[in-house]
């Protein structure tokens, strides 16, 4: 109850806050803006509709949005919600697309490891079914008609990215390799590395040039050797993906972080290929992971701006 | 090494690599006020402020940092190296001018590692 009292005060702090502009704007809603009576006249709407008490509107009043499909019917997809106690998640549709939601307390949710796989279980359960554009992790709308609007003003460009992403899944594929190893087989394969080690240990006075030497020819022996390694691998997958892309690697172990978009027809191709690359590059390690949602693939911004 | 493929939600980071800044994003500062306000109260709404999608093959190559020196120190370097070669090429012109007249100047090279197009 104590948040409540909080909320309440920051809302009306906010709205003391609003421009003289605004305050008029609100004081008048009789104002024939398009699309603003019916926006004036949701509240009563919504009310009407949830027709719960106070304390259990307060408990879940918000919705959480987990991602956008096409759909024309109404959808469960079981209580997999997030939150202590998950909720139903269900859709909300504006014409033939669709947000995947679930009722949620109003309050920002904190990413942690249960909120986060929660988020990712509905998607990967929607996925199954549906193409999806993943909503990232954290949003949360106070009514459906608030939903309903971002569909309906975003909706050529959800619809536009619906279609291209049509039947595809994202994997990630990580390499790694163990440095030292790379460095020892370098050392064996290189003669003038071989022979500049031979000069560092066996030298009595300053070594500094010849340690300097030493160091340049591994790093740049490294460098090759991870370009060749993450060239061939990114073009023995091109044939099977319909796109890449190629993140920072993470840690000095990693030398390649990419994502492919693989089409669903595609997805045992793809799965063999990266098999098969495993075996020939015996001496790198391999995290593969998905399908995915596409991630790395969709980045649709959206921001806050007022309505006139 | 025989490759498995893992299911998205059984590493956390690779989930939490995706799901805080990818997909459909709406800004930190937005999520909180969508808790605070009213949208149909404060008259806001939330809009596309820009659509991307990535279609295209990346030609990436690997990156390594060095052993011995860290990648700023390496980069700075290798521009300082360009920079002196275009110095060299600038003042062989002058002294050279006739032959500038004829010659194209050496255009430094920049790394363009990553590209990711629309498509």
């Amino acid at each position: 109850m104590a948040k409540t009292t909080k909320r309440a005060t920051a809302a009306s702090a906010r709205r003391k806050a609003s421009t003289p502009a605004r305050r008029a704007a609100r004081a008048a809603p009789a104002v024939p803006a398009r699309g603003k009576l019916e926006r004036v006249r949701m509240p009563a709407h919504a009310a009407r509709h949830r027709g719960e008490g106070q304390a259990a509107e307060d408990s879940n009043a918000g919705r959480y949005v987990y991602c956008i499909i096409k759909s024309e019917r109404p959808l469960s997809f079981g209580p997999l919600g997030i939150g202590s106690e998950p909720t139903d998640v269900h859709t909300v549709h504006f014409r033939d697309i669709a947000a995947v939601v679930s009722n949620t307390p109003m309050v920002v949710q904190d990413p942690t490891r249960d909120n986060v796989l929660a988020h990712q279980r509905v998607n990967e359960t929607v996925m199954q079914q549906h193409t999806v554009i993943p909503m990232s992790f954290g949003t949360v709308f106070k009514t459906d008609d608030d939903i309903i609007e971002l569909l309906r003003s975003a909706y050529d460009a959800f619809t536009d990215v619906l279609n291209k992403m049509q039947d595809k899944f994202e994997f990630g594929l990580k390499v790694l390799w163990d440095r030292d190893q790379i460095i020892r087989e370098i050392e064996e394969d290189d003669e003038d590395i071989r022979r500049l080690k031979g000069e560092i240990s066996s030298q009595k006075g300053s070594t500094y040039f010849a340690r300097m030497q030493y160091g340049r020819l591994i790093d740049a022996a490294l460098q090759a050797r991870s370009e060749r390694y993450v060239a061939e691998i990114f073009e023995a997958l091109r044939d099977v993906s319909v796109a890449s892309r190629s993140n920072k690697p993470i840690g000095d172990r990693m030398i390649m972080n990419a994502a492919f978009l693989v089409a669903r027809s595609l997805e045992q191709a793809f799965d063999a290929r990266v098999k098969g690359i495993g075996q020939r590059y015996d001496k790198l390690t391999f995290k593969y992971t998905g399908p995915w949602p596409p991630y790395n693939f969709v980045n649709i911004r959206l921001k806050l701006e007022r309505a006139h | 090494m025989a490759v498995e493929r893992a299911a998205g939600g059984t590493s956390l980071i690779d989930v939490l690599d995706r799901v805080l800044d990818k997909g459909i994003v709406i800004d930190a500062w937005v999520r909180v006020s969508l808790v605070g306000i009213d949208l149909i109260t404060v008259e806001a709404r939330v809009v596309v402020a820009s659509i991307d999608t990535y279609l295209k093959y990346s030609e990436a190559v690997g990156q390594v940092s060095p052993v011995s020196r860290p990648q700023a120190e390496l980069a700075a370097h290798q521009s300082v190296i360009a920079e002196n070669a275009a110095l060299r090429a600038e003042l062989a012109a002058m002294r050279a001018p006739q032959l500038a007249a004829t010659r194209a100047p050496r255009k430094r090279r920049t790394g363009a590692r990553r590209r990711t197009v629309e498509g």
